[in-house]
């Protein structure tokens, strides 16, 4: 049982570790991580939610403004992608960031092909990222479960090099 | 010295200070809560500018701190901190994901004692209560106006300007803290002193000796007065100049009653938005730092050269400010406004609508799904993912590649433990989603006309994106109740039903429909 766990526990870190490395994550989703203590224990996963949410909404509000049959109000996409960019980095969430920066200078731009292929891009980015974060977070439980000592722990043996 | 006495008992201080957090984002609302709470301050939180304008108005001395967000849906960041600059004389503190030059300078402008960008860390978090403290020191030191407080001034400000970051500039309080000439700094107080005198001694008797033996002030000279009462007379002039054109349009179109409330109130406000081209520094900071009078209500005699170009009088018995407040009415001023006769009936109509819907709403959100054989699901699941580790983009569920094709935006399954969470969020946002893009649409192009109409639909958001948080709240917290393999069960299950029903996007605009169907 102890080895499962172990081995569990291993994978779990290296997932992580590849996410980072693959810059699905920042360090800011690192600050996030050392906000969550026993005070607050379910933070991350509030925020992420949230996060999520975030997204769902904001791509629907820029799915519909670029549908427009007439002029198509960039101004009011750009909102919505700086709002987006303003929250996706606040969580870590470094790619969807990183689309959001191009996604505003192609609003700028009013390029509209463009903007509708930046928005597609956005919206899979950030799907694929919380079915990652999903993963993580469900084996994350299940280690816990197992296990009773904070799987965190390792986290941030790991990856802030604390004790 | 006094000074080291103030420092000495605000020992205790930034612990428990009482900040207030206003942003739109929800998910950097959280997280600023979390972040504040860990620097051990007293946080209030809300997403909406008018509702912290009315916690503010609420009780002036509820918060020490306001921290919020450039861009809102409601109001413009920039214009809430004018507001409670003026109303309440709070260190505001700005927020925004805009790292442009221009934005910093424009909220320095508006009065912002800092401006931060996201994301927001800790370290610049634990440092803002220097903002209060400065703040109610200054507010001691200028009354009375001499050098030696003002060198003091210079190098508190001197020492500030190193711990910050460098994309920020002064404030113009700054600036004038910085003069080492001996000669007078027109401050909120000093200016408000000169307002009130102003005002008693009446429109037509506003002589600079009147005025200064009114103002009862150690070392101001008459000169003061009257260079003051000078610029002071011709910046009105021209504001209401303009006024006088933007008028004619304005009155006609709005409820005169409403109109009066409004201006009454937030004559300042607007005064303050406006540029005014005047030669001296000193002076703008002076008119931009006028503030309101105790009593909120009267402004009699204030701009004493156009007293004959006094528009509305209000039967109430007080007479609104002439010409000031009127033009500089953005229409975002008239929509957020402040809490007097014409809005309770407002906040009424949002409260209804926030009790009601939310009760009808909560009972649904909860349906617990069942599952059969979770360990199995999992234990295949857990297989699937760690032989894919390698590659970590490959993921384990059997449509993957369904998933990257399909675009369509699926309700949120629940993140956290509370599972269903997403799923009753994602009805409650269909209901604001609508009104809140009609309400984006309506902002854009503003005239007297549409803003009675934003009026209502603005109420009307209101209420229900409230709604939508209350609900938040609600379903987070009940979620603790179930155990932990039920809520990993059944999560487990849930992404599975949501996979199911998945409807094949196209990447053309079908998949907008798709997003609005399943958020629907």
């Amino acid at each position: 049982m102890d080895s499962h766990v172990a081995q569990l526990q291993m994978q779990y870190r290296n997932y992580i570790l590849s996410l980072y490395q693959q810059g699905f994550l920042d360090d800011q989703f690192t600050e996030l991580k050392s906000l969550q203590d026993d005070g607050s224990p379910d933070f991350v996963a509030e925020v992420l939610s949230l996060f999520f949410d975030d997204c769902v909404k904001l791509v629907g509000n820029m799915a519909r403004a670029l549908d427009q049959t007439g002029t198509v109000d960039f101004s009011q996409v750009g909102a919505n992608v700086h709002q987006l960019k303003g929250s996706s980095s606040s969580v870590g969430a470094k790619r969807v960031k990183g689309l959001c920066i191009n996604f505003k200078e192609l609003c700028e731009a009013k390029n509209y092909e463009g903007c509708v292929r930046c928005l597609q891009q956005v919206d899979i980015e950030y799907k694929t990222l919380k079915a990652k974060l999903q993963d993580m977070f469900n084996v994350s439980v299940i280690i816990v479960h197992m296990n009773p000592v904070s799987v965190w722990d390792d986290f941030n043996k790991i990856i802030l090099g604390k004790e | 010295m006094t000074v080291e006495q103030d420092f000495e008992a605000l020992d205790q201080f930034p612990v428990g200070m009482r900040v207030l957090a206003v942003d739109d984002d929800q998910t950097c609302l959280r997280i600023l809560q979390t972040l504040l709470h860990r620097c051990q301050y007293h946080v209030t939180t809300t997403d909406k500018a008018q509702t912290a304008l009315e916690l503010l108005r609420e009780n002036k001395n509820k918060f020490d701190l306001v921290i919020s967000d450039v861009d809102m849906p409601d109001m413009d960041g920039f214009k809430l901190l004018e507001l409670v600059g003026l109303e309440m004389d709070l260190p505001v503190i700005m927020l925004s994901a805009h790292s442009d030059p221009k934005y910093v300078m424009k909220g320095v402008k508006h009065g912002a004692c800092d401006y931060l960008l996201k994301p927001v860390r800790i370290e610049e978090l634990k440092n803002i209560w220097q903002h209060v403290v400065r703040k109610s020191k200054f507010k001691k030191m200028k009354s009375t106006v001499t050098n030696g407080d003002h060198s003091l001034g210079n190098s508190d400000h001197k020492a500030n300007r190193k711990r910050k970051d460098d994309d920020q500039s002064e404030e113009e309080e700054q600036e004038r803290g910085n003069e080492k000439k001996p000669r007078v700094i027109w401050t909120r107080e000093l200016h408000n002193k000169f307002l009130a005198a102003v005002d008693h001694v009446g429109v037509k008797n506003a002589v600079p000796k009147k005025i200064l033996d009114l103002m009862n002030v150690d070392n101001l000279t008459r000169e003061n007065v009257a260079s003051h009462l000078q610029k002071f007379r011709s910046a009105l002039k021209k504001i209401n100049n303009e006024a006088n054109n933007q008028q004619a349009n304005m009155a006609a179109a709005m409820d005169s009653h409403y109109f009066m409330q409004m201006s009454s109130l937030k004559g300042f406000g607007s005064f303050h938005h406006r540029p005014i081209p005047l030669g001296s520094s000193q002076f703008h900071g002076g008119a931009a730092t006028m503030r309101h009078y105790p009593s909120n209500r009267t402004f009699p005699g204030m701009f004493p050269p156009h007293v004959s170009s006094s528009r509305i009088h209000n039967d109430g018995g007080y007479i609104m400010l002439q010409g000031l407040p009127l033009p500089p009415l953005d229409n975002l001023h008239i929509n957020n406004n402040n809490n007097n006769n014409a809005l309770p009936s407002f906040t009424s109509q949002q409260r209804s609508l926030m009790v009601a819907p939310n009760n009808h709403f909560v009972p649904e959100g909860h349906q617990q799904s069942s599952s059969s054989s979770p360990h199995l699901e999992i234990n295949k699941r857990l297989e699937d993912w760690s032989n894919n580790i390698p590659q970590s983009n490959v993921h384990s569920k059997p449509d993957a590649l369904k998933w990257n094709i399909d675009t369509s935006t699926t309700e949120p399954t629940s993140f956290c433990r509370d599972t269903d969470f997403g799923s009753s969020y994602a009805t409650t946002q269909a209901d604001f989603l609508d009104p809140f893009q009609m309400k984006q649409h309506q902002e854009n192009n503003l005239d007297p006309m549409t803003v009675a109409q934003l009026l209502r639909s603005s109420s009307g958001n209101e209420g229900l994106l409230f709604m939508g948080q209350h609900k938040l709240e609600n379903d987070f917290m009940d979620s603790d109740a179930a155990s932990l393999d039920d809520i990993v069960n059944s999560m487990m299950t849930q992404q599975e039903q949501s996979q199911a029903e998945f409807s094949e996007g196209d990447l053309g605009f079908g998949w907008q429909n798709n997003s609005l169907r399943t958020c629907i």
